[in-house]
């Protein structure tokens, strides 16, 4: 990959001319109320839009007047949104000029970017196919099915309108909504005000492919408005942190994506030593920025030499500003990453750092700085540490024992159990707070689309409905 | 001693030829001189450390009076009146509570005279409206408001459809977080307004934006304000620029839309200038000299400059009552007053910003 920048883009960019508005049922939206896009080293590159909440309100209410895309349109919509999405120059962004655009302002390495892009790219391409995995078996897909002349389940929406509360910190965060447009639902998108670079190219994508601006809209806003799409929408995924599991966690409606905690077990029957590069690849996947990174290791034995192990293999990345086609680990404003750090040693207390221990704060002649690796070991399977999950890759090796139980492994968004012991598998699948397990040689990161990530997202807007009916 | 430079103009003539100095220093010799002073201000100006007659000369000078409106409180209204009044002077429209969100509420004496030459500082935007009938959803109760509405449904020779909007329990719900109930509340108001509308030909709506926003959810209630409404007045709440252009653009073309901001502390109201502005912001110019603003920095109390924001201080300044050097909670724009006012005038008036961006460390969203 050349690693000059596009002449344009860069022009573009870095004369603090993009304007992400927006894109409401009757077309795009510029509001007065507009706050600034920068870069992770402080550079302007433009500004958004922030609209009112009566504005929100008139949309949703357009957007659910208005009628549903037949299934085989959408699915085929989605199909060529896809090659919109991979392929088009949307908003003056060529594919090459959006992804510099959103490591500049995001510090996501451009090869995570393009990694986010494929993710998602396949995700618009297989919803078919994902339709088809996550409806029941004794459901049909349409009622003019033959088979509700016999007596059938017929697959229904719970609901009409399915908002959006996205995060920058990937692009990765939009592969999980399509499968809500895809079920026929109308989706608004809250886009992030660090990167909403990637809402504003896919929700466009889709429209260019078909679907009516009705369908899908695009509406930036400040915190407090963003409270009033969530609640004016029959359904929500909200990405954030603890705070945001904490306060949207009892709404049956809302899917908070919170700290995922994933965590990888190596039981004593397997040898960690052929495993070291697929744990430190799950740790630095994405630049640790995703929810499926690993955050703990737990390991029945002596947990050191493993740790020492990542810590080398961690150790080893290098340094580089977030648009070289070699980098890896995110770039964040300088102010941030001293805040993070600081953070880390507080949170750290006993624990032992084999890496990152001094400070993961690593700053860019350019600007902004790399958030280092750190590896910590902490002397017990009931460690608080091994729950702490920071945007960057770092983390906690500990000792495991089965007496220990399943406490230490709980609340997991992916387990990756390094085992050959069948009981344990059966009891991880059987402990509610663990939502996805991994077992043997599959970095937590591993997805497919139609292998669910928080469950599908069919199973919360779907239900089924019996049907029956005379010829 | 002479008053005429106190008296109100005549209703619909301008202030002509105030010299500002002059009218401040007649102001000063009326609140404090024994024969037409306040009991209030008789009594309070014992406690000053300077002598309002000597040491106020200019509208600065106003700024030597402590802020005395958490008084008003406790003080027995009577005390209130200035000794000077006599006849259709003295003549009272009401006593008025402020809202009363920072602790009990404090008590203004309303004089007829003055209301009406207050209720007319808009009267330019109303003139072309002939007959026309009233709805207010807006707080009457204590509040002088209430009291506003019927008086501007009685110059349209109309009737005044009053809802009322008890701000002090919306408050008390918002207070102790519960949004559930307050928003049952607003409902509740909403449906009664809707019900006027429905059966009743209303040619002047009254009411706060939030309210208007709430009206305009309902798709019926937008094609009845659009046939029958030929003025939305709203006040008492903070208008962003971009729902003000959603309102004149979208929902209600061609019906004006102006605001009055206002204060029970000032007993009365700054109206809408009419020349908009470019970002699209309301601006407010109030009655000088009988109201001027300030708009200062909180941290130092001086003015800020020209298209600065800070902090609104009031001051009700007329022989029917001196309310000086008030600082308001409200933050607004400074903008620079038509030439010769007193003050400032304000735009963008409302609570103070909040930046609700704030950075989250845990977890990777």
């Amino acid at each position: 990959m050349d690693a000059t920048l596009p002449a344009a883009t860069t022009a573009l960019a870095a004369a603090g001319t993009v304007q992400i508005d927006a894109l409401g049922v009757m077309g795009p939206y510029r509001s007065r109320s507009r706050v600034p896009l920068t870069s992770v080293s402080g550079a302007p590159i433009g500004e958004i839009s922030q609209v009112p909440a009566l504005y929100v309100r008139r949309t949703l209410a357009a957007m659910r007047a208005a009628p549903v895309v037949p299934a085989d349109e959408r699915l085929a919509a989605m199909e060529r949104a896809a090659d919109v999405f991979a392929t088009a120059t949307i908003g003056g962004f060529d594919p090459d000029g959006y992804v510099e655009l959103v490591s500049t302002a995001s510090g996501v390495p451009r090869a995570v970017v393009r990694q986010s892009v494929e993710w998602i790219t396949d995700v618009l391409r297989s919803q078919r196919e994902v339709l088809e995995l996550a409806r029941p078996t004794g459901a049909v897909g349409d009622w003019r099915d033959g088979r509700t002349y016999a007596g059938s389940a017929v697959w229904a929406r719970r609901g009409d309108l399915f908002a959006v509360h996205a995060a920058g910190n990937t692009p990765a965060v939009h592969g999980l909504w399509p499968e809500a447009l895809a079920l026929g639902y109308k989706v608004v998108v809250r886009p992030s005000s660090r990167e909403p670079y990637t809402a504003f190219r896919l929700v466009t994508a889709l429209r260019e492919a078909g679907f009516p601006p009705a369908t899908i809209t695009l509406l930036p806003t400040d915190h407090g408005v963003a409270d009033v799409i969530i609640g004016e929408s029959d359904f929500a995924i909200v990405y954030g942190g603890q705070d945001v599991v904490d306060k949207y966690g009892a709404i049956p409606t809302v899917l908070p994506q919170g700290p995922g905690r994933s965590k990888i077990l190596v039981t004593a029957d397997v040898d960690w030593r052929e495993k070291i590069d697929l744990i430190a690849g799950s740790v630095s996947h994405l630049g640790g920025t995703a929810c499926t990174c690993t955050t703990a290791v737990l390991v029945e034995g002596d947990p050191a030499p493993l740790a020492e192990a990542l810590a080398q293999r961690l150790g080893r990345i290098p340094s580089l500003p977030a648009d070289d086609p070699q980098a890896i680990l995110t770039v964040q404003p300088t102010a941030s990453v001293v805040e993070i750090d600081r953070y880390l040693h507080r949170i750290a207390g006993n624990a032992r750092p084999l890496l990152g221990g001094d400070t993961i704060v690593d700053e860019l002649p350019g600007g902004g700085a790399v958030l280092r690796p750190a590896v910590h070991l902490v002397d017990s399977a009931t460690a608080p540490q091994l729950g702490v999950e920071l945007p960057f890759p770092c983390v906690w090796i500990g000792p495991w024992r089965p007496s220990d139980g399943l406490a230490p492994l709980r609340d997991t968004l992916v387990l990756t159990a390094m085992t050959t012991r069948g009981e344990l598998i059966d009891a991880l699948l059987d402990d509610p707070t663990i939502t996805n397990v991994y077992v043997g040689d599959h970095p937590t990161t591993w997805l497919r689309p139609g292998v669910p990530h928080d469950g599908y997202l069919a199973d919360v807007l779907m239900r089924t409905k019996g049907m029956i009916r005379s010829a | 001693m002479s008053t005429t430079v106190l008296d109100l103009p005549e209703p619909g003539r301008p202030p002509s030829d105030l010299d500002p100095q002059e009218y401040l220093a007649a102001l000063m010799r009326w609140h404090f001189s024994t024969e037409t002073g306040s009991a209030f201000w008789l009594r309070r100006v014992r406690g000053l450390e300077f002598d309002p007659i000597a040491d106020v000369r200019t509208f600065d000078d106003l700024r030597l009076f402590p802020n005395v409106v958490d008084e008003f409180r406790d003080v027995p209204v009577e005390d209130l009146i200035p000794r000077g009044l006599t006849g259709a002077d003295r003549a009272i429209a009401g006593v008025y509570e402020s809202g009363g969100t920072t602790g009990r509420p404090k008590r203004f004496v309303m004089f007829d005279r003055w209301m009406e030459f207050a209720l007319g500082w808009d009267e330019a935007h109303y003139t072309p409206l002939g007959q026309a009938n009233v709805l207010a959803v807006a707080p009457s109760g204590p509040h002088m408001f209430g009291e506003f509405a019927r008086r501007r449904a009685r110059r349209h020779d109309g009737v005044l459809f009053s809802v009322d909007l008890d701000p002090r329990w919306i408050k008390a719900l918002l207070g102790r977080g519960d949004t559930e109930e307050s928003e049952r509340y607003v409902a509740h108001v909403v449906d009664q307004a809707a019900h006027v509308l429905r059966t009743q030909t209303v040619g002047v709506l009254i009411t706060t934006p939030p309210l208007l926003e709430r009206l305009s959810r309902h798709d019926d209630l937008v094609e009845i304000i659009r046939k029958d409404v030929r003025y939305i007045c709203w006040s008492g709440a903070h208008l962003d620029a971009d729902t003000r252009d959603l309102f004149r653009d979208e929902l209600f073309p061609g019906i004006p839309l102006k605001g009055l901001y206002g204060s029970t502390t000032i007993l009365g109201m700054s109206r809408e200038r009419d020349v908009e502005r470019a970002d699209g912001l309301a601006a407010f110019d109030p009655p000088s000299p009988y109201i001027a603003f300030r708009v200062v920095d909180p941290a130092t109390g001086d003015d800020v400059a020209d298209e600065q924001r800070g902090q609104v201080v009031m001051n009700h300044l007329t022989k029917y009552a001196l309310i000086p050097n008030n600082l308001e909670r409200d933050h607004a724009l400074r903008i620079a007053p038509p030439p010769g006012w007193l003050g400032a005038s304000v735009a963008d008036v409302g609570p103070v910003a909040t930046f609700a961006d704030s950075p989250v460390i845990e977890g990777v969203y």
